[in-house]
């Protein structure tokens, strides 16, 4: 049995202990904001905060999760950082098909945690693990700094 | 969701796990960011690891970072983002962290996991070769200590034994990064998430305008990291800036044991091109002048 905490409550499992995370999250849980893009840990599409780092859930064996804490989008989708970056990202147009969406705003809670007055490049360090196909990046740069303004003493 | 098949061992401490190793030949698992790629399965199916796991990224004992007599011991488990904040860590080494990976894979990957997998692209491998790295394994026997060039044999090939573990990887002799020139360069196709096509590690110190050390590592241009103590020797007393024929004559020495190869990343002679280049960039650099 593997037993971490998940969205805030505590979670045991029986599957194999080197099942990823992602496929734990997906298939077990039924969370699946978090997605699989490229299963080897270039797109960032997977991506979840352990222990309020942000890591991606397809590299992780749940084994090595053993009293950790781990939150995923949905999770995230409960908290004020939460709705003001959901607000930013679609004012600015950082959505457009939105399969990075939910791995892009856990990379920005996980930048703006840390450092809630990002510059523009560290902003595009912070998501460089992250991929979108569609927005060309310049948008979600965009919400970003719009949330840094409007979530003023949030992070 | 899937059937079991896999042991695994998850200790509380770090004498059990050495126990446990000496009983069986396990998979160690420190971040997973290796392992989990390289056994991957379809989606939805547990990667295909042969025979029992062992997870080791939670132990402390594994994450101590500390200076002792001068050498300054990094815990195998460090992950990259543990080192990019620890104040004893180069800065050289920090630099070269914001090369590699992103944030994500940074909190995950540690550096005796980029030893242990062995990579000719290994990013850490560049720097830790011209630092004179040393690794400690650890067994129920005790601790034996090996020189990092000894370790790495070829890629994905190294001299642990089934019972031994990576416990720490020591800097001898740390240098004063104020009085020497250090340099890390990765060439890869994308600045984030990307397998280097080429990498390079140099340092270099002058004296009274002569070359009192000099030592540069090539990665992903051979089955190991690339060194020639025999090169790096004929630069020392060398006049700086060095005269064409002795810049000359260490780049020709470099080409011929450098030994790229073609794969689905670059080519071999893009690789040699740029290796070279930027063995010529470090050693004609204004910095020192």
């Amino acid at each position: 049995m593997i037993k971490f905490k998940l969205n805030g409550s505590v979670v045991e499992t029986d599957a194999l202990s080197t099942v990823r995370l992602l496929d734990l999250l997906r298939e077990e849980f039924d969370l699946i904001g978090s997605k699989e893009g490229c299963g080897e840990g270039e797109c960032g599409a997977c991506s979840v905060l352990v222990n309020n780092l942000v890591q991606n859930s397809c590299l992780i064996p749940i084994g090595a999760l053993e009293g950790a804490e781990v939150q995923t989008i949905e999770g995230y989708s409960q908290t004020p950082q939460y709705q003001v970056l959901n607000e930013c990202y679609a004012t600015s147009g950082g959505v457009q098909c939105g399969f990075c969406t939910p791995g892009m705003i856990i990379a920005t809670e996980a930048l703006l945690s840390k450092n809630p007055n990002p510059t523009e490049e560290e902003i595009r360090e912070g998501i460089s693990g992250n991929l979108c196909r569609c927005t060309g990046y310049n948008m979600i740069v965009d919400a970003i700094q719009l949330a840094v303004k409007k979530g003023d003493g949030l992070w | 969701m899937v059937t079991k098949t896999v042991d695994s061992y998850h200790f509380d401490k770090l004498e059990e796990t050495i126990a446990k190793l000496n009983e069986e030949d396990c998979t160690i698992i420190a971040g997973g960011t290796d392992v989990m790629v390289l056994h991957k399965s379809r989606r939805g199916v547990a990667p295909k690891i042969a025979g029992p796991v062992v997870f080791i990224d939670h132990l402390s004992e594994l994450k101590q970072t500390y200076l002792a007599e001068g050498n300054l011991h990094i815990g195998a488990c460090c992950t990259y983002g543990e080192m990019l904040e620890h104040s004893l860590i180069p800065s050289v080494f920090k630099k070269a962290i914001r090369e590699v990976a992103a944030p994500a894979i940074r909190n995950r990957g540690t550096i005796g996991g980029n030893i242990c997998n062995a990579s000719p692209a290994g990013d850490m491998l560049p720097l830790l070769y011209i630092f004179n790295a040393k690794l400690v394994l650890r067994s129920f026997l005790g601790d034996r200590i090996v020189e990092i060039h000894d370790f790495i044999q070829g890629p994905r090939r190294i001299a642990r034994q089934q019972n031994e573990l990576l416990v720490e990887v020591i800097l001898p002799d740390v240098v004063d990064e104020e009085s020497t020139y250090l340099v890390f360069e990765k060439i890869a196709n994308r600045q984030a998430d990307a397998i280097s096509k080429v990498s390079f590690a140099g340092l270099l110190q002058v004296k009274d305008g002569k070359v009192a050390d000099a030592r540069f590592a090539f990665g992903a241009v051979g089955p190991t990291m690339v060194r020639s103590l025999e090169i790096e020797k004929k630069l020392l007393a060398k006049g700086y800036p060095l005269r064409a024929e002795v810049l000359e004559e260490v780049v020709a020495d470099f080409s011929s044991v450098i030994n790229p190869i073609d794969d689905q990343r670059s080519t071999a002679y893009y690789r040699e091109t740029v290796a070279l280049k930027l063995l010529r960039y470090f050693l004609t650099s204004k910095e020192l002048s």
